[in-house]
């Protein structure tokens, strides 16, 4: 049983405004096409973590907070420069801050850990994650940060929408579009330093891409995509801190990660429109109608050389000119009355079936001469 | 130089370069108001890189450019745009009308959301490129003469004096091209100047007043009939002789 005393309650909170943040500010880096950023970004965090830790030997929340913004910020600072400023593109860019950062965090790591008190800094967790360890000053300062993201996004809507969509349009219109990407990335640099201590800086990448992915599938407005996305982020971030309390050896992190893909895996496969499942479906059925129309096409051909349109032709003859499978789409235009069978594999169509043909053939010929 | 002409952009000496090799070499064109213009000139001789330096878009290494007689700056709010369909996602999740009302936003301001104003002058430029009944729709269901249709309609709610197009005829079909050449035709009976990069030298004449034909350096500005003699196509066009050959 899980037993909802005041430490968990404690941990919902934090991984509910973590899921939430990191959901609103991924949909837009996912839009961007800025995914790899933000595990750049949570890596490149590692070292201020640590720097933090040092300016006071103990795990001050605030300290620790301040440290990994501010080196996860230089760090995306130095990605587009890099990119703005030599032939390097951002997936080399990225991979070229994200191992040294990382590096230079593990190599802290290493150093504050041979220290006197190494043993209760517990800065380890934050490789993995560890909701357990989370405290209630924690949580404020997720929610404090959390608050001022959102109403940051909130106000400045339209410009990051602009940005998302359409960067040189919205630089034409006047707006400091360079400023807004540096502004919008900071946001994200805040949503993911939000979640380091309860996801970890190696897993955190996946809170930003994966609500954002799942949403994407849902809809197909910005604004139901960056409210379903919160909402995908917050609810994986609960599920997945129940699982790891329930289960003490379990680290939050990869449970978290775990429940948002397989909300990502269900929405891949079953979302209207765009999951795979629909995709075959419609699919299948738009052959179908395709296999139906061609028959009936078929039989007004054959019946224009004969003096009676509605004279049985044999099936065989029919799929000759036609295509395969023949007689599932037979079956399927009988029941729909447009053609009827007088005896085995003979095929005749009906006055309606003729109306129905002339129209399909009205209809082709129309769209060949439209292109 | 006549001083009763009034020019709607100038520019003067304008060199772009990318890594030493040069896109637009020297050029100082100055297009009177009130013009159709069409640039035209080989692919790679710059016809796009001369627009996104006009609209400030692209930094120059040299030169200045003047869009009524000031800095673009200053007059920001009178230049519309239309950049090249393929320079954004159109799986991106929205709206035929919210991609129109993007148009307002530099008229909005900061923190001023759009509203009913808004909607209802975007509903009116849309019906205008006859795209009025598909408002409501997700842009990636729209077919390529579509979505021009709707770029066309997001600048002109900027209700601006000046146009710039990127390629608007590029992959629409003639419904749509017969569509955006009345929009063009009217927009200039309305005084205003619109400077379209422009592929097809066959609907040149037909479509446009005037043409300022490029390949990296300018080669003619003027009146379509007196740019496009055979000596002119010749030099933006025959040989590759006209820059540093490898302009592709």
């Amino acid at each position: 049983m899980i037993v909802f005393d005041y430490t968990l309650k404690v941990v919902i909170a934090g991984c509910s405004i973590l899921g939430l943040v990191s959901g609103t500010l991924g949909a837009f880096a996912v839009l961007r096409k800025q995914s790899l950023l933000g595990d750049a970004i949570a890596h490149a965090a590692l070292p201020g973590i640590c720097l933090g830790f040092l300016v006071t030997l103990q795990k001050s929340p605030v300290w620790i907070i301040a440290g990994a913004i501010l080196v996860g910020w230089i760090g995306t600072l130095l990605v587009m420069t890099i990119v703005n400023n030599t032939t390097l593109k951002q997936d080399a860019a990225l991979g070229i801050i994200l191992s040294v950062f990382f590096g230079f965090g593990l190599v802290l790591l290493t150093l504050i850990q041979r220290l006197p008190n190494a043993s209760q800094s517990g800065l380890e967790s934050f490789l993995f994650g560890s909701a357990a360890t989370m405290l209630i000053q924690d949580v404020w300062i997720m929610a404090v940060l959390g608050c001022c993201v959102l109403v940051l996004v909130a106000l400045f809507w339209k410009e990051f929408k602009a940005l998302s969509f359409d960067p040189s349009f919205a630089q034409s219109l006047g707006l400091p579009i360079k400023k807004l990407d540096v502004f919008l990335t900071s946001l994200t640099v805040i949503a993911i330093v939000i979640g380091l201590q309860t996801v970890g800086v190696v897993l955190m990448s996946a809170l930003i891409i994966a609500p954002a992915a799942a949403a994407r599938q849902w809809t197909d407005r910005l604004g139901v995509m960056v409210f379903v996305s919160s909402i995908f982020g917050a609810s994986a971030g609960i599920v997945g801190a129940l699982i790891s309390a329930k289960y003490a050896h379990i680290p939050t992190g990869p449970t978290i990660v775990l429940t948002i893909s397989t909300i990502v895996f269900v929405s891949l496969l079953f979302a209207p429109n765009r999951g795979m499942l629909w995709n075959a479906i419609q699919k299948s059925v738009s052959r179908q109608n395709i296999r139906e129309k061609t028959m009936l096409t078929n039989l007004l051909l054959f019946s224009e050389s004969a003096t009676d349109p509605f004279h049985p032709h044999d099936l065989a003859a029919l799929t000759a000119i036609g295509r395969g499978p023949a007689r599932k789409a037979m079956a399927a235009l009988k029941e729909k009355g447009l053609v009827v069978n007088p005896q085995a594999d003979e095929w005749a169509l009906t006055q309606d079936g003729l109306n129905e043909a002339k129209r399909i053939q009205k209809e082709l010929e129309e769209s060949t001469h439209a292109s | 130089m006549n001083q009763d002409i009034k020019y709607a952009v100038q520019v003067k000496d304008l060199t772009l370069a990318y890594q030493e090799k040069p896109v637009l070499w020297d050029i100082d064109i100055n297009i009177p108001e009130g013009v159709l213009m069409a640039i035209v000139g080989p692919n790679g001789a710059g016809k796009t890189t001369l627009i996104k330096s006009i609209l400030g878009l692209l930094k120059p290494a040299a030169g200045k450019v003047e869009i009524f007689g000031k800095p673009l700056s200053k007059v920001r709010k009178r230049v519309g745009y239309v950049p090249q369909r393929s320079s954004v996602d159109w799986d991106f999740p929205t709206t035929a009308l919210d991609v129109v009302i993007m148009g307002m936003y530099g008229l909005l301001g900061w923190f001023r959301r759009p509203g009913k104003r808004e909607k209802n002058e975007a509903m009116k430029a849309l019906e205008k490129v006859g795209m009025a009944d598909f408002y409501d729709r997700q842009i990636n269901q729209l077919s390529g003469g579509q979505q021009q249709r709707v770029f066309l309609a997001r600048a002109l709610v900027q209700q601006s004096d000046i146009y710039f197009m990127d390629e608007p005829f590029v992959g629409v079909d003639a419904t749509t091209e017969k569509a955006i050449v009345n929009i063009l035709k009217e927009l200039r009976k309305q005084g205003k100047t619109v400077v379209v990069v422009h592929h097809d030298l066959q609907t040149l004449k037909e479509y446009f007043d005037w043409a300022f034909l490029i390949n990296v350096r300018q080669i003619a500005l003027g009146p379509v009939e007196e740019v496009m003699t055979d000596e002119n196509l010749k030099l933006a066009y025959g040989g590759r002789t006209a820059f540093l050959g490898n302009t592709t």
